[in-house]
């Protein structure tokens, strides 16, 4: 039970399990299949919410216990059933088409975490020990954040933007529970319930785009129809 | 003077002794996980002593480098493993060099066995050194990232001063730089060894075989010599994985019974490394060649993540 006391055993893990969301977030960039994406989104969250729950017993904050839950409940599991059954049922063809290329795009995501660890850098402040835990994370959160956007940029269907603005979410979270050690829990609430409403309204939508162009593509959404 | 010589003989005995049997043992397993019965665990000495003792047949249209190249590949990878620690963190010949003489000593052999499967002229010894090349160029520079990484949180180049260093720090393995870099280094060893995603080593089909195209022309002890020469540098990678990152057990200098344990421990760390390599390649279908650079470009990434990381975690 001492190593799981030790706040610098923490800090270790909480650190290791944020490196391994940034990796996940560069296999998402490099992965071609529609339904392993989702899955790696899910594995994601979990750690994600795995963090939140390091951090609460660390700080010895109950109420982050509740964010963590959520995050595994909503983001790890509901959202990616939500989005195979989708996929499931608009039987569409499950590779990705990047418009970069796969080598190069995750060359792209490397440089894009060098530029958020130079950002992130200035917050760093290694000496100021007793608030550290996860502090050193920023710089994830960022480029999580950077290579969320560059993954919308980068993809033509509409399902796979919905993950890509997902991901970005999950930088957003990140940089909040280790910054803040965790938001009020209304303002928690409030931003899991708003993912889960916009899965389920880009769901919608996409099934609707598929309905009416018979396809995903957003660069085919020129003209109006009636 | 007679000490470091001892030394030098110990560790040449070493990787020539060892190296056949960790090529078996993988070979073993592999087929033992496929539910067959598999070639016994001392087969490659079989070869090797098989092969030594054949004649040659070399192609006419051969210069002076393709009789060469067996040489220059497997004394060079040779060399090399003298500067890797084995047993003992202090390396025979870590005068001589570190890590960067070590990866450009795999580079030489690489580079002449490029030129020897060109030298011959035959259309698939061109197309395996081409192959090799493109990945080779991939390859090394995370090879070389992922080493930086290590060396500075050691603060030295040399390969004995990194397993030290990593002996004396608790809690390092779980450092993400760590964790990344050894993940990079991972592919590495699988691109270099032309294991599973990326070669495979029991094939000779023309359409995938890379490394075995190469070589396609060698016969007798020319191609004994380079089959051994493959086998030592497949050890001296999956070694310098173990001692640089996970050195637990190794003592930090020579002393008959720190020896013992240090082999013991290796030889341990060996199967548990072989084992994974082995799930990997079983569980994988080989890539498709235009496939493999992406692989490529995810373990330099990788690797250029955890050189990132040491300056910030």
């Amino acid at each position: 039970m001492d190593l799981l006391q030790n706040p610098e055993f923490g800090d270790k893990m909480v650190t290791l399990m944020a490196a391994l969301v940034l990796v996940l977030q560069i296999a998402m960039v490099g992965q071609r299949w529609l339904v392993m994406n989702i899955r790696l989104f899910g594995a994601q969250s979990f750690l994600l919410g795995a963090i939140a729950a390091a951090i609460a017993w660390y700080n010895h904050a109950p109420h982050i216990y509740a964010a963590a839950g959520m995050t595994v409940a909503v983001k790890a599991i509901l959202v990616p059933i939500l989005l195979e059954r989708l996929v499931d049922r608009i039987d569409i063809q499950h590779e990705i088409a990047p418009i970069i290329n796969v080598p190069l795009s995750i060359v792209i995501s490397g440089g894009l975490t060098l530029v958020a660890y130079t950002v992130g850098e200035s917050f760093y402040h290694p000496h100021a020990r007793e608030a550290s835990l996860g502090h050193n994370t920023l710089a994830v959160a960022i480029s999580l954040f950077l290579i969320g956007f560059f993954m919308m940029l980068n993809r033509r269907k509409a399902l796979t933007q919905v993950l890509a603005l997902l991901t970005l979410e999950n930088g957003v979270f990140l940089a909040a529970i280790c910054l803040t050690y965790g938001m009020p829990l209304i303002v928690e609430i409030g931003v899991f319930f708003d993912v889960l409403v916009a899965v389920l309204v880009l769901g919608i939508l996409v099934f609707r785009i598929r309905e009416s162009f018979e396809s995903m593509d957003v660069s085919k959404l020129r003209r109006l129809r009636g | 003077m007679t000490g470091t010589f001892l030394k030098v003989l110990a560790q040449f005995a070493l990787l020539l002794i060892l190296a056949p049997l960790v090529s078996g043992f993988i070979k073993l397993l592999k087929a033992r996980l496929q539910m067959r019965r598999g070639p016994g665990l001392l087969q490659p000495y079989r070869d090797i002593h098989k092969l030594l003792q054949k004649g040659m047949v070399i192609p006419d249209t051969a210069s002076w480098l393709f009789s060469a190249t067996p040489y220059v590949v497997f004394l060079a990878t040779l060399v090399a493993g003298l500067m890797v620690p084995m047993v003992a963190a202090d390396t025979p010949a870590g005068q001589l060099g570190g890590a960067l003489a070590v990866v450009y000593l795999l580079g030489l052999g690489r580079f002449f066995l490029a030129l020897g499967g060109l030298d011959t002229g035959s259309s698939f010894g061109g197309l395996g050194s081409s192959r090799e090349m493109t990945i080779a160029a991939l390859a090394e520079p995370t090879l070389a990232l992922a080493v930086f990484t290590v060396a500075i949180g050691a603060g030295s180049t040399t390969l004995s001063e990194m397993a030290k260093a990593a002996i004396g720090q608790q809690w390092r393995f779980l450092a993400p730089s760590q964790m990344l870099a050894f993940a990079a280094l991972f592919l590495v060893l699988i691109a270099e060894t032309g294991r599973i995603p990326v070669d495979n080593p029991a094939t000779h089909l023309e359409l995938t075989m890379i490394h075995e195209a190469m070589i396609l022309e060698y016969s007798g002890p020319y191609l004994a010599l380079i089959e051994w020469g493959a086998s030592i540098k497949q050890l001296l990678l999956m070694t310098l994985l173990i001692n640089v990152f996970w050195p637990f057990g190794l003592p930090a200098a020579w002393s008959p019974s720190g020896i013992l344990a240090g082999l013991g421990w290796l030889m341990l760390k060996l199967v548990i490394l072989s084992c994974g390599i082995v799930l990997v390649e079983t569980s994988n279908a080989k890539m498709r060649l235009f496939r493999v650079p992406e692989l490529m470009a995810v373990a330099f990434t990788l690797g250029a993540l955890a050189l990132v990381s040491t300056f910030l975690f």
